[in-house]
């Protein structure tokens, strides 16, 4: 009898108790999400270091590319050394590797495959089938491996740390702390939302509480109850809602797995998503009992600590000593931590000023008492008195609004950047590789008696070491990607460069050099500063006259024009870039087929590229934009709940509006206009900290975090999209509203 | 019906309760003169607070006339009816009901500001009106933060403050203590009388209905 009268509220009120256990359930759903994506990108990752942990690869001294006859050359004089084919294949079919067992049997316990069975393509395939899958049109690097980074090499060959790529681990580590720091947020709005809707409900209840302690019921056992009724709804909330959050993860696996595979060069080996990822279950319950529970250990006064004079002054503090933090960091981790505090001062100061902004706007409408609107006047000190009861679900609303703004900018941002940087990378209509054995520079003086042709340029492909001369001989050089470009025309002068000196494309073919923006930030290169480059042993100065924009690859690169190259460079690859003019691709095509006797050439159509580079990219969003957007559903989900309850509260004094002579369209007004300014005035307190959350991932965390930097732009437009979508969000409260009112004729009188 | 500002003629309501018909005001013929009060007394559920609702157009009976100032209201319920009811609420009735008469979002000066408003009155007189009701002093306070006396005072300068013809209290003292019932009930008639508006109060006070000019007894009506 005694947990019945416990429960007449939720009999009463069915809808709090649905609107609760939404609540834990999207809240589940959302952080069992985010957390099995990052924890799956940490075991990738790991998995990743591990493949290529504690072993060393050969390379010739000379600057040439390892080959068989090198390998039989070692192995002739007793090295343990194995072929490691690497084979870069987009996701999700993702990288390969072809090795051959056979020679891996001299690395003992070391081999990265133990057996037969491990070449099933996951990553490890053998090699024969790798190098069928490489001509496929894939790039491909053979490596020669060796077991350990200490023995003993004939001359010509030297030992190297064997990485896969350019070294990812601190921006790896970047990504993750980026996935980390949204999951933080995703779990600090979930828990503002859980406990503010909780709170409500527990409010409501005091005076039931109150009459069973009349009647006897001692306080512990009314929380012992408290706890019991918590404890089952999160056994009966969290359950699916780890369900929903785990199939939400494998929907989202696939664009994860090309973010991965796009910014760091990394492979989402093909991981199983397994059982239901009780870890986060763990988390989930210790949130909503530690939020809910909060309230017995800290019982709070009706209304909200966030808005007392103490919390103002310590929100400012925050604000002050947050911002600081974010501009004056050197790492990562410190530009995250004072992005923290400037959301917790933010939280601390909106509720407050919000409240301030329409007890002014109240005051200022009964000055004028000429013009005085006594019904503003009240919408103004209602809306007031909601600024500070619903503190909670207002701050995780702006915190989310805020989310959605920063993300939307900086992917908008990038794919219009991506898509103009991809437009000058493959300005021409198509490109042909050079076949192996291929003559380019006869190829070259064929193309130039092509009548009717139009621009082309050659571009060759090869390694360099680089050293910036300020860093002194002491200095690591650096190895960089080369790309070697003859002639210069407008297929590159048109590049929109991020700085350059004056008529850089003239410097360039004079002998100077740029680099690309990874390069450039890693290494404090500027426009002018003189780099040592060492290309096939031979060793040059030069200076860099621009700095190029290189989304999407983490590694180093330098764009020279081929004449500066040294008599001993030989090319990886090479392949001319090709406006067709008048001609057709046929005539061109045939001709090159000609002078190169090889009648099938490999010609790549740059329209397909730029198609397939901008679906990649497209997904490689798709995540955070995804969270941010169903954060973004969660929060107004629970403010919705957190109006109507509150509204639900006042329908009294609706009712009282129609009792002094306001018709019913009349009250229900007054209901839309409250509840469409109370949303649109929290979505407008998000502008700002939106804005600022863009500018700290444009020139803060994208430079820190992944090596370039992105323009940094805003979109009114989309604030008018998510103000259109506050309005309807209001709209739908008070349509709800109305519903209650003409259900409850009589109101209900508090 | 000319010399009555309020004229009530065989009004019938009735609920419906588990399929009965459960008859609430019964055949009630009753009027109000200008500056005529009127208690209507009855046991509890003999329809005070329902009939005040009819009298103001809150609730629409099923049979009868209900006549304001010479303008007659039946059972309709359309648009022309509702808007209709709602201008006299605003501007010729005033009710006050047992509690919850105040917007806690507004001091006591700013609640009787808006329903002077609301009721076309511009001469800015609130806090004349709560002074006379002896609330003066509390004028910027909130309703939460006066006593429950004074928040009945309130509401009833807010009520003479609009200069209404016809006043409908309902149970305004029934949450007041014995002495503070006293004291707004003096206040209520005292003023009702200067005003020489019509009052038609609902209440199980015995005492209270005696200080009315007429009782009406719900409980033997009918």
């Amino acid at each position: 009898m005694l947990i019945r009268a416990f429960l007449s509220h939720y009999q009463r009120h069915p809808f709090q108790l649905a609107a609760l256990m939404l609540m834990i359930v999207l809240a589940t759903m959302l952080w069992t999400g985010v957390t099995v994506l990052t924890d799956q990108a940490r075991s990738s990752l790991a998995q990743s270091e591990e493949t290529v942990a504690a072993r060393a690869h050969i390379v010739r001294t000379d600057g040439q590319p390892v080959g068989v006859e090198d390998f039989v050359r070692l192995r002739k004089t007793g090295v343990c050394v194995a072929p490691w084919l690497e084979v870069k294949r987009p996701a999700p079919e993702g990288q390969v590797i072809g090795v051959d067992p056979m020679s891996m049997a001299c690395f003992g316990r070391s081999a990265p495959i133990q057996d037969a069975a491990s070449l099933d393509g996951m990553p490890f395939m053998d090699i024969g089938d790798a190098l069928r899958v490489s001509q496929e049109g894939y790039d491909s690097q053979l490596y020669l491996i060796a077991p350990r980074d200490d023995i003993e090499l004939p001359q010509g060959y030297a030992l190297r740390a064997f990485s896969l790529a350019p070294p990812t681990g601190e921006l790896a580590d970047s990504f993750l702390l980026n996935l980390d720091a949204l999951s933080l947020l995703v779990l600090l709005i979930t828990g503002l939302l859980i406990r503010s809707v909780y709170r409500l409900g527990l409010v409501q209840r005091e005076a039931s509480f109150e009459l069973l302690y009349r009647f006897g019921v001692l306080p512990r056992r009314i929380r012992q109850l408290l706890v019991l009724e918590l404890v089952v709804l999160t056994a009966v909330g969290v359950p699916p809602g780890l369900w929903l959050g785990a199939s939400l993860a494998e929907a989202l696996g696939t664009g994860f797995g090309q973010a991965l595979g796009s910014l760091f060069d990394l492979t989402l080996y093909a991981e199983s998503f397994g059982s239901l990822p009780w870890r986060a279950a763990v988390v989930m319950v210790a949130l909503v009992l530690t939020v809910c529970l909060l309230e017995w250990v800290f019982p709070q006064p009706r209304q909200p600590a966030m808005v007392s004079a103490y919390a103002r002054l310590g929100g400012g503090a925050l604000l002050l000593a947050g911002a600081l933090g974010v501009v004056l960091a050197t790492e990562l981790v410190w530009v995250f931590a004072g992005t923290a505090l400037v959301f917790a001062g933010v939280g601390l100061l909106t509720p407050p000023l919000l409240a301030a902004v329409e007890e002014r706007r109240s005051v200022r409408s009964g000055a004028t008492a000429s013009v005085a609107d006594p019904l503003r006047r009240w919408r103004a000190r209602e809306l007031s008195v909601m600024f500070r009861q619903l503190a909670l679900p207002v701050v995780a609303l702006q915190f989310s609004i805020a989310a959605v703004l920063a993300v939307h900018a900086l992917v908008t941002t990038f794919e219009s950047t991506f898509e103009q940087w991809l437009g000058q990378r493959l300005a021409a209509d198509f490109y042909i590789e050079v076949p192996q054995g291929g003559d380019s520079a006869t190829a070259a003086r064929r193309l130039n008696a092509l009548e009717g042709l139009g621009t082309w340029h050659l571009v060759a492909h090869g390694k360099a070491q680089v050293r910036p001369e300020e860093a002194g001989t002491g200095a690591d050089p650096l190895t960089a990607d080369l790309m070697a470009l003859t002639p210069i025309t407008d297929l590159v002068s048109d590049w929109a460069l991020l700085s350059s000196a004056e008529r850089p494309w003239r410097e360039l073919a004079s002998g100077a050099v740029m680099v690309n923006e990874q390069l450039a930030r890693r290494h404090d290169v500027e426009v002018g500063s003189p780099l040592e480059l060492t290309i096939a042993g031979t060793r040059m100065r030069t200076n860099v006259v621009g700095i190029y924009a290189d989304y999407g690859r983490p590694v180093a690169e330098v764009l020279l024009h081929a004449d500066t190259l040294p008599a001993a460079f030989t090319p990886r690859s090479e392949s001319f870039s090709v406006n067709k003019g008048e001609l057709s691709r046929d005539v061109i095509h045939d001709r090159l087929a000609d002078t190169w006797g090889a009648p099938d050439l490999q010609v790549r159509d740059n329209a397909s590229i730029r198609e397939l580079a901008s679906q990649i990219f497209d997904q490689t969003f798709l995540l955070t934009r995804a969270i941010s957007a169903l954060t973004l559903v969660l929060a107004a989900v629970a403010l919705l709940i957190m109006i109507w309850v509150f509204f639900t509260t006042r329908v009294w004094y609706f009712r009282l509006l129609g009792v002094w002579g306001l018709q019913g369209h009349q009250v229900r007004r007054q209901l839309r206009l409250l509840s469409v300014r109370l949303t649109l005035t929290i979505t407008a307190a998000a502008l700002p900290l939106g804005i600022w959350l863009t500018w700290v991932l444009v020139n803060r965390i994208n430079p820190l975090a992944f090596g370039w930097s992105l323009p940094m732009d805003l979109y009114p437009v989309f604030w008018l999209e998510l103000g259109l979508m506050a309005g309807a969000a209001g709209l739908l409260v008070a349509h709800l509203m109305r519903r209650q009112l003409e259900r409850d004729a009589n109101g209900e009188r508090p | 019906m000319s010399g009555t500002l309020l004229a009530v003629e065989r009004l019938n309501l009735a609920f419906v309760s588990a399929g009965q018909r459960v008859p609430v005001i019964n055949n009630l013929t009753f009027s109000v003169a200008p500056g005529e009060s009127l208690a209507v007394v009855g046991r509890s559920g003999s329809g005070k607070s329902t009939l005040l609702n009819l009298l103001c157009g809150l609730q629409t009976p099923d049979d009868g006339v209900i006549a304001i100032d010479n303008e007659s209201f039946g059972n309709a319920s359309d648009a022309v009816s509702i808007a209709r009811w709602a201008e006299l609420r605003r501007q010729l009735i005033g009710v006050v009901f047992q509690q919850a008469n105040l917007m806690p979002a507004l001091s006591l000066v700013d609640n009787v500001r808006l329903r002077t408003h609301l009721a076309g009155r511009h001469k800015q007189d609130e806090r004349w009106w709560l002074q006379r009701l002896g609330v003066g002093d509390q004028a910027d306070r909130y309703p939460d933060r006066v006593s429950g006396g004074q928040a009945q005072r309130a509401a009833l300068a807010m009520v003479f403050a609009m200069s209404p013809s016809l006043i409908l209290a309902d149970e305004p003292t029934g949450s007041l203590d014995r002495h503070t019932a006293d004291e707004v009930a003096e206040s209520l008639f005292n003023v009702q009388v200067e005003t020489g508006c019509a009052l038609v109060l609902a209440t199980h006070d015995s005492e209270l209905a005696a200080c009315c000019g007429r009782v009406l007894d719900l409980s033997a009506a009918g």
